[in-house]
């Protein structure tokens, strides 16, 4: 039997945990103190420039010349043109909801009860049905606003949503075949995902957009839009279908063996026994991919779309608001943020849900 | 029907690239027979067994089982691997799925049967191995004979007329070894046609009907428990039981 030892010393104090952490030695001391003053100095600038000093409403914007803090009038102006980009005005409530539909439809599908091979889909057929509706129009006496004027958040809310849940099934089907014991499909398999890799996004997408046009009957060409974004997810599944079978190699052969010994076929292995192991392995590797994706969004700019960071750089562009362009990139990034910071708190949750990490 | 063998081997041979694992194997093992299996490490015991359900393709010989011959037809396959269950040394039970889970996934996918019907059936093969209690958790919170036991209650829900085990306790503390051993003995007292790859000599002595020697891919020795170790007629198999009664 191992002796019971005194429990270790806890923080109840915290002039002795300070002590003990931040002023043991000299040098620490020392640290401590230059860092300490450094922080305090950093966030009370921060809050000077963004609080103290700034100049809050469009009314007030002449103010914004004479303070030294950030003018957040040109959110109040120009706001519009940030979150919806060039649609046309009178329909943003559309836009608006359209946005919210998508929000709501990837929240949904990151409850665990909507995973299921037909929940899921539902899901999301439901959720572009009513975002396409919504952002096109055409019916219900919605006046049509072609792809063209999309933009804004809805524009980079729905194209990231529609690479992954579009690329997602596709780097499944790509892992797998990869993995065939028939050397057609795992060398087709290999051929484009490798193919597909060499390539930059850029690239890519500038071929969807404007080669294929001049290559491709009119009939067959489908909108740009629709074009660009597959063309997204198939590079999104070269990756993704790389991160998937990683996390199916890791899996131990016997967990196979065991499967078909109890006489399960093989798409019931694949989808009871080894695709929930491989994500539950590739799980970091599978949020980051998201994260990457989210912010690569912003690439579909060059190619005439205005998402919502090119209609940022609109709102600065040109006329009275240039000097507010640090305004406008923070008004932007705190979105960028929100979106990504949600994703990796989510990847935690997953992560601990399955027993990957502890605490 | 009666006097159709179980398992019937002639002539199995199977070989990874150039090694030959398997030598023009003979075995036939009738209905209701226990037939523990044991030799030195690399003699081709696992091989041996993992052929009968195909988990290993053979190269040459015949293998049928329950009068259905294997080949590279797919129904015949189906056909046998609902009849063998198979328990592996390391357990293989599926992590993300928690203990009755296991036991109920292959009744639904393979069978057909309803969840509430297969979670039932579960719930009977656990309380059979003894760990009704655990049905809830997940496999890494048990210990190694629980999972053992588990493993072996998940092949029981398919209801199979032969069970393989490959050196079921190997992988497994001492202390828990027995547990999982008076399970296997409860199956063979019911008259589970049974193949049991394994060196607890004490267990193969209680129960098998017979006994298979196997070195370099070949059977070399097959006898009932009493003439195997009291009167081995191989040099090898005295060799073996030497070194393995010794410990
Ligand atoms: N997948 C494989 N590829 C190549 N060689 C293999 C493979 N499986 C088994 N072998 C070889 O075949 C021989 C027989 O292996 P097998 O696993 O049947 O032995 P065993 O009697 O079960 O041994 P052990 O007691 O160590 O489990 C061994 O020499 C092994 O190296
Ligand atoms: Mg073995």
């Amino acid at each position: 039997m191992a002796v019971a030892l005194a429990p270790p010393a806890t923080d109840d104090n915290l002039m002795a945990w300070a002590r003990r952490r931040l002023f043991s030695t000299w040098l620490d001391g020392l640290i401590t103190v230059a860092f300490g003053a450094l922080m305090i100095w950093a966030v009370a600038r921060i809050v000077d420039w963004g609080v103290l000093d700034a100049v809050w409403t469009v009314a007030e914007k002449d103010r914004c010349r004479e303070v030294d803090g950030a003018c957040w009038s040109v959110i109040g102006a120009r706001g519009r043109l940030i979150l919806f980009g060039l649609y046309p005005h009178d329909e943003h409530w559309r836009s608006t909801l359209a946005c919210i539909a998508i929000i709501l439809t990837m929240g949904f599908s990151c409850i665990p009860k909507f995973w299921g091979l037909r929940r899921l889909p539902a899901l999301w057929v439901a959720g572009f049905a009513i975002f396409i509706l919504l952002m096109y129009g055409g019916i219900l006496g919605l006046p049509v606003v072609r792809t063209e004027q999309w933009g804004g958040l809805s524009l980079t809310v729905f194209i990231f949503a529609a690479v992954v849940v579009i690329g997602m099934p596709l780097a499944v089907v790509l892992a797998l075949a990869r993995r065939s014991p028939l050397p057609v499909i795992s060398g087709v398999a290999n051929v484009i995902i490798n193919f597909v890799r060499s390539l930059p996004l850029l690239a890519i997408l500038f071929t969807a957009a404007v080669v294929v046009p001049f290559v491709v009957p009119d009939w067959a060409q489908g909108d740009k839009l629709v074009r660009v974004t597959l063309a997204f997810a198939l590079f999104f599944a070269c990756y993704q279908a790389e991160i998937i079978r990683a996390g199916l190699q890791a899996i131990p052969s016997g967990q196979e063996e065991a499967a078909s010994a109890l006489g399960m076929k093989y798409w019931s292995r694949v989808f009871d026994i080894m695709l929930p192991q491989a994500f539950r392995n590739s799980l970091p590797s599978t949020i980051n991919q998201f994260v990457i994706t989210f912010k690569e969004t912003s690439i579909v700019t060059i190619i005439g779309f205005f998402e919502i960071m090119a209609s940022g750089n609109a709102a600065v562009g040109t006329g009275e608001w240039v000097s507010q362009f640090v305004e406008v990139y923070v008004f932007v990034g705190a979105i960028y943020f929100a979106f990504v910071f949600g994703l990796s708190r989510y990847g935690a949750y997953l992560e601990r849900r399955a027993r990957l990490t502890h605490g | 029907m009666a006097d159709t063998p179980a398992i019937e081997l002639t002539g199995v041979s199977k070989s990874f690239g150039g090694f030959q694992a398997l030598l023009g194997v003979d075995l036939t093992v009738a209905e209701g027979e226990r037939v523990v299996v044991c030799g030195p490490s690399g003699s081709g015991k696992s091989t041996l067994i993992r052929c009968i359900n195909r988990l290993e393709e053979h190269d040459a010989g015949r293998i049928v089982v329950e009068g259905v011959e294997l080949s590279d037809d797919v129904d015949a396959l189906d056909e046998v691997r609902r009849e063998v269950g198979m328990v592996f040394q390391s357990f293989n039970l599926f992590p993300h799925l928690t203990v009755l889970q296991n036991c109920a996934l292959a009744p639904m996918r393979v069978r057909g049967t309803k969840r509430a019907a297969a979670e039932a059936l579960g719930m009977k093969y656990l309380d059979k191995v003894q760990i009704p209690g655990e049905a809830h958790k997940f496999p890494d919170q048990l210990s190694g004979g629980q999972q053992q036991r588990v493993a072996i209650a998940r092949a029981l829900c398919m209801e199979p007329r032969i069970m393989l085990f490959d050196e079921p306790t190997s992988a497994l503390d001492p202390e828990m070894i027995g547990e999982v051993l008076d399970t296997m003995v409860t199956l063979a007292e019911e008259g589970m046609t049974m193949i049991c790859v394994t060196h607890e000599m004490a267990f193969a002595r209680r129960v098998a009907d017979r006994i298979v020697f196997m070195a370099d891919g070949e059977v070399v020795e097959i006898a009932d428990p009493e003439t195997f170790f009291t009167n081995p007629q191989n040099d090898r198999t005295r060799t073996f039981l030497d070194q393995i009664l010794k410990q």
